[in-house]
């Protein structure tokens, strides 16, 4: 065994002198590499979907705006290259302004000005969100159509994993935590799961159908927490708003100035503001700790020759390493996600059947002519 | 693009994405997984609870079946004890009618005896009389010629014999 990893470190490192070579030759006709610029292109966004081994060449995605004189279609191959497209009577470029804030977005030439249209484009992060939901629906209707045709036999293989994820979360996450309610929240909760695993797997290939930063980004990520958000409040209980507005506390804390209420609403805000991050900094520093590895090749490369092709073998190493990391974080985030979202719509589906019980007690003492003690804080 | 400010795009596809992906999935995939995942943890805990309640069953079987198996060995016991006893009590029962038979017997016997002996001595009475009278003719014949005197004597002189 020792000797196989042995024979493949050594080929790596015999590979990293040429392919240094062929780069330096790139390197010199464009110039300075600019790492921060090539990371935060690779983490954002873009018009078209890049190929491997081609800087240039991209595959071109729909781009569909509506600028200031209506809806315009055209494909993202007339435009990423920094040239300018010219529609009916509208004039479309990829802004290289740093200053508005719209670099690398697409802007309207109005009156000499640019500025943004309004941009629902199938961006790359976009159609990965395309591939990734008919990924995740294409493994869960076959899921569904093994059981509706074997009824109780157990799935094998692929099958027997997905399935072994449903009962997982469902049998793990969502009975344990909403008990007779699981069946009404759990389609909502296995679909976030399945959806953010889907996308953290399909982020981890690098090459086309994969490689979008998708729940690294921001946008993605808040849907998400406010869809919990919104499940969380509109199915919540008298009970969950009666513990926002009134809660039980010593009168002095609600009135005359409402501290706690506020404490409260202001928590229910925070809730899906934490979701948020949380899934989107978790994702993001994974695949930005891979990208600047890749980095460090070039940028060592740069410096000297025998000092890029020892980097090249660590840093793959060290990418390899933490790629699979990313695999385990990749379920680790989907499934502390499901597991806030379930607590969190848990938290909102309370009745007062223990409160009811515990003024019964109260009263019970109160009869027998002991003080009854009231400790509505310690409940909360 | 900027990595902090989420870009209206993306959140309206993604909007469009999920509620399209839990649309399908709420409409064809979960009801069917979820139902056969619950109904097949109930058949599961069905089965062990039935196993365990079979299980207990065979216990208590068990035990019911040594408790009919003793019960027989002690009725078994108890029908030979009885047999024994009847026995014994047949032969006792045997041996006293056979005394009484026997007694029975022995009393006829003697009864016949008695009789026997009434009638053999009926019997020789009759003959001793026979005899004694031919003895007696024959001496009255010698000693007396008329008949009528002598049968008296005889007569007189047998019943002071008798009388005796």
């Amino acid at each position: 065994m020792t000797r196989y990893i042995c024979i493949l470190i050594l080929s790596l490192f015999m590979s990293a002198v040429p392919s240094y070579a062929s780069d330096t030759a790139d390197g010199s006709e464009q110039g300075k590499i600019n790492p921060k610029e090539i990371i935060f292109e690779h983490l954002g966004d873009g018009y078209g979907w890049e190929v491997p081994f081609n800087h240039h060449k991209r595959i071109p995605l729909p781009i569909i705006v509506f600028g200031s004189d209506g809806l315009h279609i055209f494909s993202s191959a007339r435009v990423t290259d920094g040239q300018v497209y010219k529609d009916g009577d509208a004039t479309f470029l990829i802004s290289k302004d740093e200053a508005s804030g719209n670099r690398g977005k697409l802007v309207e030439i109005v009156n000499g000005k640019e500025e943004r249209p309004l941009d629902i484009s199938i961006t790359k992060n976009v159609c990965a969100l395309f591939i990734a939901v008919i990924f995740v629906a294409s493994l869960l209707l076959w899921l569904a159509r093994h059981h509706k045709a074997s009824g109780f036999k157990a799935p094998r293989k692929g099958l027997g994993a997905i399935e072994a994820l449903v009962t997982f979360i469902y049998d793990g996450v969502i009975k344990s935590t909403l008990h007779d309610k699981a069946r009404k929240f759990a389609p909502y909760l296995l679909t976030v799961f399945f959806f953010i695993l889907g996308m953290n797997l399909l982020g981890l290939i690098v090459v086309f159908p994969g490689g979008a930063n998708l729940t690294g980004n921001i946008a993605v990520t808040l849907v998400l927490a406010i869809l919990t958000f919104l499940v969380t409040n509109i199915w919540g209980t008298k009970h969950y708003w009666k513990e926002i507005f009134w809660p039980d506390v010593p009168m002095w804390l609600k009135f005359p100035l409402p501290i706690m209420p506020v404490i409260e609403i202001f928590g229910m805000f925070t809730k899906p503001a934490a979701l948020t991050v949380r899934l989107f900094a978790n994702m993001m520093g994974g695949h930005m700790i891979v990208l600047v590895l890749t980095l460090l090749i070039f940028i060592f490369a740069a410096v000297n020759p025998v000092a890029g092709g020892a980097t090249t073998v660590v840093s793959v190493l060290f990418s390899i390493f933490m790629l699979l990391i990313d695999v385990l974080v990749s379920f680790i985030q989907a499934y502390v996600f499901t597991m806030l979202s379930t607590i969190f719509i848990a938290l909102a589906q309370q009745h007062e059947e223990h409160k009811k019980e515990e003024k019964k007690e109260e009263k019970e003492e109160a009869q027998a002519g002991q003080p009854a003690v009231a400790q509505p804080a310690a409940v909360r | 693009m900027e990595l902090f400010t989420p870009d209206f795009g993306l959140i309206f596809w993604m909007f469009v994405a999920f509620g399209v992906l839990f649309f399908v999935l709420w409409k064809w995939a979960w009801p069917v997984v979820l139902k056969t995942v619950d109904s097949r943890a109930d058949l599961i805990d069905k089965g062990v609870e039935y196993a365990q309640s079979a299980k207990d069953q065979l216990d208590h079987a068990r035990e019911s079946a040594q408790a009919v198996l003793d019960d027989a060995r002690k009725q078994q016991a108890d029908i030979l004890r009885e047999a024994d006893k009847l026995k014994t009590q047949i032969v006792e029962q045997a041996r006293s009618a056979a005394q009484i038979e026997a007694q029975k017997v022995m009393d006829s016997a003697k009864m016949q005896i008695e009789q026997q002996q009434k009638e053999a001595q009926l019997q020789f009475r009759n003959q001793v009389s026979e005899f004694a009278l031919r003895i007696a003719s024959k001496v009255v014949k010698n000693e007396m010629k008329d008949q009528k005197a002598q049968t008296q004597l005889v007569n007189s002189m047998l019943d002071e014999i008798e009388s005796k």
